[in-house]
């Protein structure tokens, strides 16, 4: 319901000022097909039936000056994987303080990676799908407030960003969709840019909520309770754990050569959730309108071995906690070769092989991906 | 001998299929722009001259000129400033110079507005507007 107040605010002042500004309407799209090549096992959504509906989306944005400082914009996406019903993606007012400064606020992206900005516009970067990986935390919008501070270094185009709000919906935690609540939800974020170089840095802190009540976890949650253990059951549910986020990155882009590289770190502590860290390193070569690249992706989610045996003297509920503790120990790696090709001022094409090898269960699934980002 | 032949003869080329691009302001405006400052504002990095009036840069849609000026002053191609300018319009952080079709009509919009920038095909210059940098 917040939500939607959020959007329909901004909705009406785009709507009232029809009359006195002029709305800007921009969009992108993406049409991407694909399937998995293995017949027992799926990945980015892909099953071995060709699909053009999963990764595929379309967006709107409108944008209206309200006042020479003051601009409303609201971005509509609607996604193949949520059978196209359009959602307010982004909804803010943003107040230009200064050519420097600038204030937003509304429905807006967390600025957790380099590419979180325009994760959806296909058009802005090489691959189909940034590397997932990395690009894995399940919500990527917040609600709240924004101030972006830009200046110059010398030679260096400095970008300072603080932002504080809340997220509240369902968030998909490992295959499961559960209600979750993430509350004091702020960071910073510094990126520095000199011609064909450019480094990143972001810090995040939230108090995050996720209910067990529809996942596998609240029977083990009860007997723990009913056993006393009320320390040990707190320590599996998430309710109202710190949780941080760190992600460092830099890029290349000199002359034809492009080196993309990203490291994140995630954790909410004293959660069922393990610590997660993930990192990629992209390579790519232009030729003309073509770009040639290959990515390598490194995932490893796992639980601190201080978490393991700390009940030892209840051998059958040690080796439950245990167990799920370890059930969501994860370590995978992906490999993607992959091009793009210009072939108009505003489209692009792209294909997409990755190799998703998971180190857990020692299987790998491959995915091939096809398709066509546009903006206009 | 020889090389002095290839060498007049590719010039020769270069004027024949390259114009030159004139970058130009409106008369009234005193502000000097150098070349830096240009691909500054043309990608939405400097928003001021430096008398400190907020620039209304234009652009050309399509044309050899807008091609000549992205690669010579800019350094992009159409493509990558078209993606440049997408993670700049989606993110609110910026829009990218209005687009306009003629050089004649970047000349009028140019004469017609104090604070306008814009280029134009050397050779199409008119009294109307200030020329401060070729390329």
């Amino acid at each position: 319901m917040k939500k939607l107040s959020v959007a329909v605010a901004v909705c009406a002042v785009l709507a009232s000022s029809y009359a006195s500004a002029e709305v800007r309407i921009n969009g992108f799209a993406s049409i991407v097909g694909g399937k998995s090549l293995d017949s027992d096992s799926t990945l980015y959504g892909y099953d071995d039936d060709i699909s053009f509906k999963n990764e595929s989306k379309f967006a709107l944005q409108l944008s209206a000056d309200l006042h020479e400082k003051l601009t409303a914009t609201a971005q509509i996406i609607a996604r193949g994987e949520d059978d196209f019903d359009a959602t307010f993606e982004w909804a803010y007012v943003t107040y230009e303080y200064s050519d420097e400064l600038q204030f937003s606020a509304g429905k807006m992206r967390v600025p957790f990676y380099k590419y979180s900005d325009f994760l959806d516009v296909g058009y802005a970067y090489r691959w189909v799908r940034p590397p997932k990986s990395v690009y894995g935390i399940p919500f990527s919008t917040y609600e709240g407030v924004s101030v972006v501070y830009s200046s110059q270094l010398g030679d260096w185009d400095s970008t300072l960003q603080g932002f504080y709000g809340a997220f509240d919906g369902d968030i998909d935690v490992f295959g499961t969709e559960l209600p979750a609540e993430l509350n004091n939800l702020g960071g910073i974020n510094w990126s520095l840019s000199y011609d064909w170089f450019s480094a990143r840095a972001a810090y995040i802190v939230a108090d995050t909520s996720i209910s067990s009540e529809d996942s596998g976890l609240i029977g083990l949650v009860s007997v723990l309770s009913d056993s006393g253990l009320t320390n040990t059951a707190n320590d599996l549910i998430t309710e109202e754990d710190k949780t941080s986020f760190v992600g460092v990155g830099f890029s290349i882009d000199y002359e034809n050569f492009l080196f993309d590289a990203e490291y994140t770190q995630f954790e909410v502590e004293d959660s069922i959730l393990p610590e997660q860290s993930q990192y990629y390193a992209s390579v790519g070569y232009r030729i003309d309108s073509v770009i040639v690249h290959f990515t390598y992706e490194d995932n490893d989610d796992k639980h601190d071995s201080s978490r393991f045996n700390t009940i030892e003297s209840i051998p059958t509920l040690n080796s439950a906690v245990n167990g799920a503790l370890e059930g969501l120990r994860a370590q995978s790696n992906v490999y993607t070769i992959g091009a793009r090709y210009d072939f108009h001022p505003s489209a692009a094409f792209k294909i997409d092989f990755s190799r998703f090898e998971d180190d857990i269960t020692d299987t790998e699934t491959d995915v091939v991906a096809v398709g066509v980002d546009l903006v206009f | 001998m020889k090389k002095l032949i290839l060498v007049s003869a590719l010039s020769l080329c270069s004027i024949n299929v390259f114009a030159e691009v004139a970058v130009i302001i409106n008369p009234s405006n005193a502000s000097s722009v150098d070349a830096d400052t240009i691909k500054k504002i043309y990608l939405g990095k400097s928003k001021s001259f430096s008398n400190g009036d907020k620039v209304n840069p234009i652009n050309q849609d399509g044309t050899s000129v807008a091609d000549e000026f992205n690669d010579k002053v800019v350094g992009k191609s159409s493509s990558q400033l078209n993606a440049y300018w997408s993670k700049l319009v989606f993110t609110g952080k910026g829009t990218p110079p209005e687009k306009l079709t003629t050089d004649q009509a970047v000349i009028d919009f140019v004469a017609a507005n104090n604070d306008a920038i814009g280029y134009v095909d050397s050779a199409k210059v008119t009294d109307k507007v200030k020329v401060i940098a070729t390329f």
